[in-house]
């Protein structure tokens, strides 16, 4: 059941007339309220410390081992390998020969990862076959810069073919 | 002894009738120790008797070296009720406006009274109480006589309800205080007073009882419960019930049962 408030009445004891009592009460309790919120300060200061101390005794620094490094370069390695498109390199390679009614015979294709370069070698019965190879190699999207590094007629053979070499770099 | 573990004297302070109590501080306050005295020739009119009878008990050590707690009867008393003001007053305006409504209400004689307004959250109205303005300056050098501090002044009916009000409902009920000579009563709504009345009794108090049961029939609403608490000495509960009554008289089954009703209003100041 609710209960009748009290009725707070008094001649001598007018609690809510001692304006002084209640400024030095909330005087007191500001500086209590300043004084717990700089110990929690310099608490925490104190705390971040000790967190930075104990994060550099159990995580020291440590030279890596040559062991280490061979094994990053390894892996670095086997990463770039990973990352070279061979499908669309490939399937560009056979477009381009296929275009050419397959005058161009592909001897090697040789990727270099780290460059990101790959270096052909193709036989074609004249050096006009392997030019208009290489002008079909520069329509594509998937290499660029392709270049003619070299070319010999193979006088052993005895259909006389030319052996070229060819460079490019593949898109990423 | 620390201030915070005083002892406190609680004084009952009527025209013919004086109590005092003792307390004892502590960690297990206790009554130590207790008295009751008659104010010969004391009257409603003149404090004087009853602040002589005072000095002449206060001169004994029992009675000293204290903080005191005063309880005026509501003869020497008078309340209204003040709304809140429409417009902002401070604190002494307030006091002039409460001032204003218990001289509309009592006539001239308050006009030199000492007035005070109970603590009420804005917006509800307030109790106002006046007491004879030389009541205080009086009893304030008769303490200090007797190295006491007054720490707290209150009138009997505001005593009274404080230490009865957890057994009162919040609506419709009056609460009524009775002593020799004068009856207070107070009307509930929501929790808080919204009449109060006061009257003077007879020696005749079987007279005194029927129409305080007419006065709780007539102020009865139409389909209204309007119950009447009644708060009074033992003698004026064993009158009731020879005569059967209306009224629910409020008793403290825990108290002793030949204990003087002043001293156990003293009892409850603490409450």
């Amino acid at each position: 059941m609710r209960i009748p408030r009290r009725v707070r009445l008094d001649f001598a004891a007018e609690v809510h007339r001692a304006p002084g009592t209640g400024a030095a009460l909330c005087v007191a309790g500001l500086a209590a309220a300043i004084g717990v919120g700089l110990a929690f300060d310099a608490q925490l200061t104190e705390r971040n410390r000790l967190d930075a101390e104990l994060g550099a005794i159990s995580r020291p620094h440590r030279a890596a081992s040559p062991a280490a490094l061979k094994q990053a370069e390894e892996a670095a390695t086997i990463e770039r390998e990973l990352a070279v498109p061979w499908s669309q390199l490939l399937g560009e390679l056979e477009a381009a020969s296929h275009d050419l009614s397959s005058k161009v015979a592909l001897l090697q294709v040789a990727p270099d990862a780290a460059k990101r370069s790959v270096e052909i070698t193709a036989e074609v019965r004249s050096l006009p076959d392997a030019l208009a190879y290489l002008e079909r190699l520069q329509q594509s999207k998937v290499l660029r810069y392709p270049m003619l590094e070299s070319h010999e007629r193979k006088k052993d053979d005895p259909e006389h073919p030319v052996r070229v070499k060819l460079a490019a770099e593949w898109r990423t | 002894m620390s201030p915070l573990w005083r002892d406190e004297i609680a004084i009952y302070l009527a025209p013919r009738k004086i109590a005092l109590a003792r307390r004892e501080r502590g960690m297990k306050p206790r009554v130590g120790a207790a008295t009751e005295i008659a104010v010969p020739g004391g009257s409603i009119g003149d404090v004087r008797p009853a602040f002589a009878r005072l000095a002449e008990v206060l001169a004994e050590p029992t009675w000293q070296d204290a903080a005191a707690r005063v309880v005026i009867a509501d003869p020497w008393a008078r309340y209204g009720i003040v709304n809140w003001p429409a417009t902002r007053l401070d604190g002494d305006a307030r006091l002039t406006h409460a001032r204003y409504v218990l001289a509309d209400t009592f006539g001239d004689g308050v006009a030199d009274w000492s007035v005070t307004l109970a603590d009420t959250p804005p917006g509800r109205a307030a109790v106002a109480c006046a007491m004879p303005g030389q009541l205080r300056s009086t009893l304030e050098d008769t303490l200090v006589a007797a190295r006491l501090k007054l720490v707290s002044l209150q009138p009997q009916l505001i005593v009274a309800f404080n230490a009865w009000r957890h057994r009162l409902p919040p609506d419709d009920a009056w609460f009524v205080s009775l002593d020799e000579g004068s009856l207070s009563a107070v009307h509930l709504t929501d929790g808080a007073w919204d009449r109060v009345h006061m009257a003077r009794l007879s020696a005749d108090w079987m007279l005194e009882l029927e129409r305080l049961q007419a006065f709780g029939r007539l102020t009865r609403a139409a389909g209204a419960v309007g119950r009447m608490f009644v708060d009074a000495p033992v003698w004026m509960r064993s009158a009731s019930t020879v005569r059967g009554s209306e009224l629910e008289w409020l008793t403290d089954d825990g108290a002793p049962g030949d204990q003087a009703h002043e001293l156990a209003l003293l009892q409850r100041v603490y409450a």
